[in-house]
């Protein structure tokens, strides 16, 4: 009986074993390999892929624009997080509340979900053209600014900070915000009520609620999200890829985007794969982390 | 996840409970509604403005300042939009392949879901550890090698190579959603029945299980489809040539080629077409946008 149970198991998991392995895990070790042995397109046919050891990785990092390109990683991924969270928390117990037209609301809240990074880049390029921008005819008529603000193009900057940053920012949160109110929304129902009746009795005000019993409440929930938060901005790529391509004078430019003009413009795979290398290992430290502590909740 | 609605009558007049409210708290309440107000706005302007460039006429759109509310609404983006790029080529390619691969990976994801759920056997929590590193883990990090592949199986460019990708890609969703689905909605006496009356384990499965979970199973093709409709990195890609581009890799090129604002209303037009098909779906699953959801953790 056993065998024959044990058989079936093996048998209905297969082809999503082979299928996860063949596309997901060998190809994730083969780039990671990749980033260890020198792969030009160019010298490929005549010189092969020699072992070159840390090579590319010491070449990437000795390239100033690689640098910039992981610091504004880390910026883009940190931003966009906090914004994410913060408003999701916001959005997520206005909506939680109970009020006529609550659901449409939710409806509303929820469009960008359903807008593909693709369509989303396209949509804010032209809401942040600067020449026919509606926000900077906005800030002029409130008289906000003087001069057009040029959202994707201006390459001035404070420190780390620039304007085409905080818009492609901007674009990445209005396109993950959904998904977050959501999570935190079904996270938000099941907190009992009788917990926000006790901290009535006690007198607590709004925003003692909110920090005595719905913040501890949620943090399993919270942990979770900002993990796959950390993990998709890490590796994010529509975005920046279409609406500037890295520019102005890399100021957007992120990892993965960085890996993709090395392996597809530049032809050298080996680059390429030590950029995405550096993803791998960031993302994979959370991930494990992550599964530990899920999976001993299964076990 | 049901909403405890509470009855009307039992609450407190609005002006009365305002009156009620403490200092501290009425400002929080002004503060956090003014927030609110200015995200929906955020959330909203993008989207209001796609639409209504996508029916303005070619004079209107070039006027300046910009016109808010169009005075006239035209279906002629829509026309020019097809006659700059073949628009509804890329979506019956997307359509294409986006179904064939939610099809190819729903049924596949049913079967592991289904002994992963149910199931204790050496080796399974292994495997769900490798599906949920795979379904965490970017898709920058396999690109390269996934992409030689493909180009030695010949299949660069063709519509079996793409679909082959977004099997393999969509695939650790599906287990994981499909797997969440199993635990909660299908009873394991379901099957115990099953098994006592002398089903074996793939007709237990068969005849019980799947039918029971249909509406489950289709919330998750649903999904799937969603991602490879959404995709642009591995369609750009696998399949950037001619007329077989899918409608997501036909925008971003639009887009990078300009877009220039002589043609912006059919672009933005190009961008409501290649919307809805996702919004439309949106209808069906949002009750299961949950489950979608925490599919990426093992449970909530």
């Amino acid at each position: 009986m056993t065998r024959q149970k044990y058989f079936f198991c093996y048998a209905m998991i297969a082809p999503a074993l082979i299928l996860t392995a063949v596309l997901g895990i060998y190809p994730m070790l083969n780039s990671l390999w990749m980033s260890f042995v020198e792969f030009d397109l160019l010298r490929v046919a005549s010189f092969g892929t020699p072992f070159v050891g840390l090579d590319n990785y010491v070449a990437v990092f000795s390239d100033p624009r690689f640098v910039q390109t992981l610091l504004n990683t880390i910026l883009f991924t940190v931003l966009a997080v906090t914004a994410t969270l913060v408003f999701g928390l916001l959005l997520s117990q206005i909506l939680n509340g109970t009020y006529p037209g609550r659901t449409a609301l939710r409806m509303l809240v929820c469009v960008p979900w359903f807008v593909p990074p693709a369509v989303a880049s396209a949509i804010w390029m032209w809401l942040l053209n600067t020449d026919r921008s509606p926000i900077n005819f906005l800030l002029h008529d409130l008289g906000l600014i003087t001069s057009d603000i040029r959202f994707l193009t201006d390459s001035a900057t404070w420190g780390p900070f620039s304007i085409p940053m905080m818009s492609i920012t901007a674009v990445r949160v209005w396109n993950g915000l959904p998904f977050a109110v959501i999570f935190l929304l079904a996270a938000l129902q099941s907190i009992p009520r009788s917990l926000y009746e006790a901290a009535e009795v006690d007198g607590a005000s709004l925003w003692q609620k909110f920090w005595y019993v719905t913040l501890p409440s949620l943090r399993p929930v919270l942990a979770i999200l900002l993990t796959l938060l950390v993990i998709g901005g890490l590796g994010s790529f529509e975005i920046n890829y279409i609406m500037t391509g890295g520019g102005p004078q890399n100021l957007t430019n992120i990892m993965a985007v960085y890996s993709y003009q090395q392996a597809f413009s530049f032809y050298r795979f080996d680059l390429a794969s030590a950029a995405s290398g550096i993803i791998f290992i960031m993302t994979g430290f959370i991930s494990v982390f992550y599964l530990r502590s899920q999976l001993k909740k299964v076990a | 996840m049901t909403l405890a609605i509470p009855t009307p009558a039992a609450r407190p007049g609005f002006l009365q409970r305002l009156g009620a409210m403490s200092k501290a708290d009425l400002a929080t309440r002004i503060l956090v509604v003014a927030v609110t107000v200015a995200l929906l706005f955020y959330i909203l302007l993008p989207v209001y403005w796609m639409l209504k460039s996508s029916f303005q006429p070619n004079t209107e759109i070039r006027v300046l300042p910009p016109v808010w509310f169009p005075q006239e609404w035209t279906l002629q983006p829509y026309v020019n939009a097809n006659r700059l790029i073949p628009m509804w080529r890329y979506v019956a390619n997307s359509l294409f392949v986006s179904v064939t691969a939610a099809g190819i990976a729903t049924i596949i994801a049913c079967s592991a879901a289904y002994v992963l759920a149910r199931f204790r056997f050496p080796g399974a929590t292994f495997i769900l550890g490798l599906i949920l590193l795979t379904n965490l883990i970017p898709a920058i990090t396999r690109v390269f090698p996934i992409y030689f592949f493909i180009q030695n199986m010949g299949l660069l460019n063709s519509y079996v190579g793409l679909i082959f990708a977004y099997v393999g890609f969509s695939l650790p969703f599906a287990v994981l959603m499909l797997r969440g689905y199993f635990e909660t909605a299908a009873p394991p006496e379901l099957e115990e029945a099953a098994l006592i009356d002398g089903c074996g384990y793939f007709e237990a499965f068969w005849r019980v299980i799947l039918p029971v979970c249909l509406p489950g199973i289709a919330a998750v093709a649903i999904f799937t489809f969603l991602n490879a409709w959404n995709d642009f990195l591995w369609a750009s890609l696998l399949l950037n040539q001619g007329e077989m581009k899918t409608i997501q890799v036909g925008i971003g090129d639009f887009a990078q080629e300009g877009g220039g604002v002589q043609y912006v209303n059919a672009f933005m037009a190009a961008c409501v077409v290649a919307t809805i098909p996702a919004l439309v779906v949106f209808v069906f699953v949002q009750r299961w946008l949950v489950g979608g959801l925490t599919a990426g953790s093992v449970k909530t």
